[in-house]
């Protein structure tokens, strides 16, 4: 079993998981944007929209961990190598930082019909749309994380260390 | 009787045997000589554990070395390479001290067979600086990592090759000193080493180490 399917070690398991962060944040505005469109009977793609922020918001924050542990493991560093890396890890630092304050955020605009029972439909629907306006333009930052990512693969040739 | 053997019809193969020997033994020491001149000390590579230990050997000797070179700069005024050496001595500390930790953790006991180092003037104590550091990196850690990757001890890998990375920069700025010797003269200057890695720089111009990309913050001063 463990040579048909390896269990990777932290700084392996970078590869595997970048995708995830930008697979289901990328998805979760079209489900923002289908519950705010569609009628009240299908309010759960909100709720869908913010299982996939979490999920996304929790891989995002294994992609970053796994990602600093796989720095580590590069040999022949150079300067140009290195400053990539950077530049990826602060973008994805950032990238993680947004999306957690989005996640919190979209619950707490979930959550808010609870609280102020007087607050117009309309009002909730700008307030999403805003939301959702700020989530599209987040996913720009999210995209550009992972282009540098896939120039340091590409273009570096660095690889996070799997074991063969 | 010279003369009667100059004339003899053998002569001449005589000669060209003679010749032929001497061609090859010159030939031979040349190609000694050359090898000998150029060629790096040899790297023994062992198992993951033994390549670590003479690692830690290394690294200890080198930082006890330095600290020796810090002192022979400073007695020279140098006191900007004094600083250097000083730096780079914590930097191979920290070094042994990771290949400790993963020796440790294999089961061994990291042991040091400190040698009283050969100092020289500073600026010959600077190419012998750039002689071991290269030889690290070039030779030694390659060597060595290859190996921890076929035994699939990313602990090690780690270790050294954050080291050789590190060994790499200590290189660079040895030959800095080296080419502008007399610019390095004057009042101790600091330093920062990382506390991960060993890294050791002159300024930080950097949010995170651009080794072990830990954050600036865990780098430390140095003079």
């Amino acid at each position: 079993m463990a040579s048909w399917l390896p269990i990777p070690a932290w700084d392996g398991l970078h590869p595997l998981i970048v995708h995830f962060p930008i697979a289901l944040l990328l998805v979760a505005p079209l489900f923002l944007l289908l519950g705010l469109v569609l009628p009240k009977k299908w309010e759960g793609f909100r709720l869908s929209a913010l299982l996939l922020m979490l999920l996304g918001t929790i891989a995002a924050w294994i992609a970053v961990s796994t990602g600093e542990a796989a720095g580590q493991m590069v040999t022949d560093l150079t300067p140009e190598i290195s400053k990539a890396i950077q530049e990826h890890a602060e973008w994805g630092g950032n990238t993680r930082l947004i999306f957690s304050g989005l996640t919190l955020l979209y619950a707490l605009l979930l959550a808010l019909p609870l609280w102020f029972k007087s607050l117009s439909c309309r009002a909730l629907t700008v307030l999403h749309l805003v939301f959702l306006v700020i989530f599209g333009a987040s996913c720009l930052v999210l995209a550009r994380t992972g282009h540098l990512g896939g120039r340091l693969v590409h273009a570096f040739g660095v690889h996070a260390m799997v074991d063969k | 009787m010279i003369l009667s053997m100059m004339r003899s019809p053998r002569m001449p193969v005589l000669l060209a045997i003679f010749s032929l020997v001497l061609s090859l033994s010159a030939f031979s020491i040349a190609v000694q000589a050359a090898a000998g001149s150029s060629a790096e000390p040899k790297v023994e590579v062992k198992t993951t554990l033994d390549n670590l230990m003479a690692a830690f050997n290394g690294e200890s000797n080198a930082s006890a070395k330095y600290l020796e070179f810090a002192k022979k700069a400073d007695a020279e005024g140098y006191g900007r390479v004094a600083s250097l050496f000083r730096a780079a001595s914590k930097a191979e500390s920290l070094h042994a001290a990771s290949h400790g930790r993963v020796i440790k953790a294999l089961g061994g006991t990291a042991k040091a067979d400190i040698k009283p180092p050969a100092v020289k003037s500073t600026k010959e104590n600077l190419e012998a600086a750039i002689e071991g550091e290269t030889y690290e990196f070039t030779s030694m850690y390659p060597a060595f990592i290859t190996k921890a990757k076929e035994d699939k001890n990313r602990d090690a890998i780690r270790s050294m090759n954050q080291a050789s990375n590190v060994e790499k920069g200590h290189a660079k700025l040895y030959q800095e000193a080296l080419n502008n010797l007399d610019a390095w003269k004057g009042p101790n200057k600091e330093f920062y080493v990382c506390a991960v890695c060993g890294n050791t720089v002159a300024t930080i111009d950097f949010e995170k180490c651009p080794i072990c990309f830990e954050p600036k913050s865990d780098y430390g001063p140095v003079k």
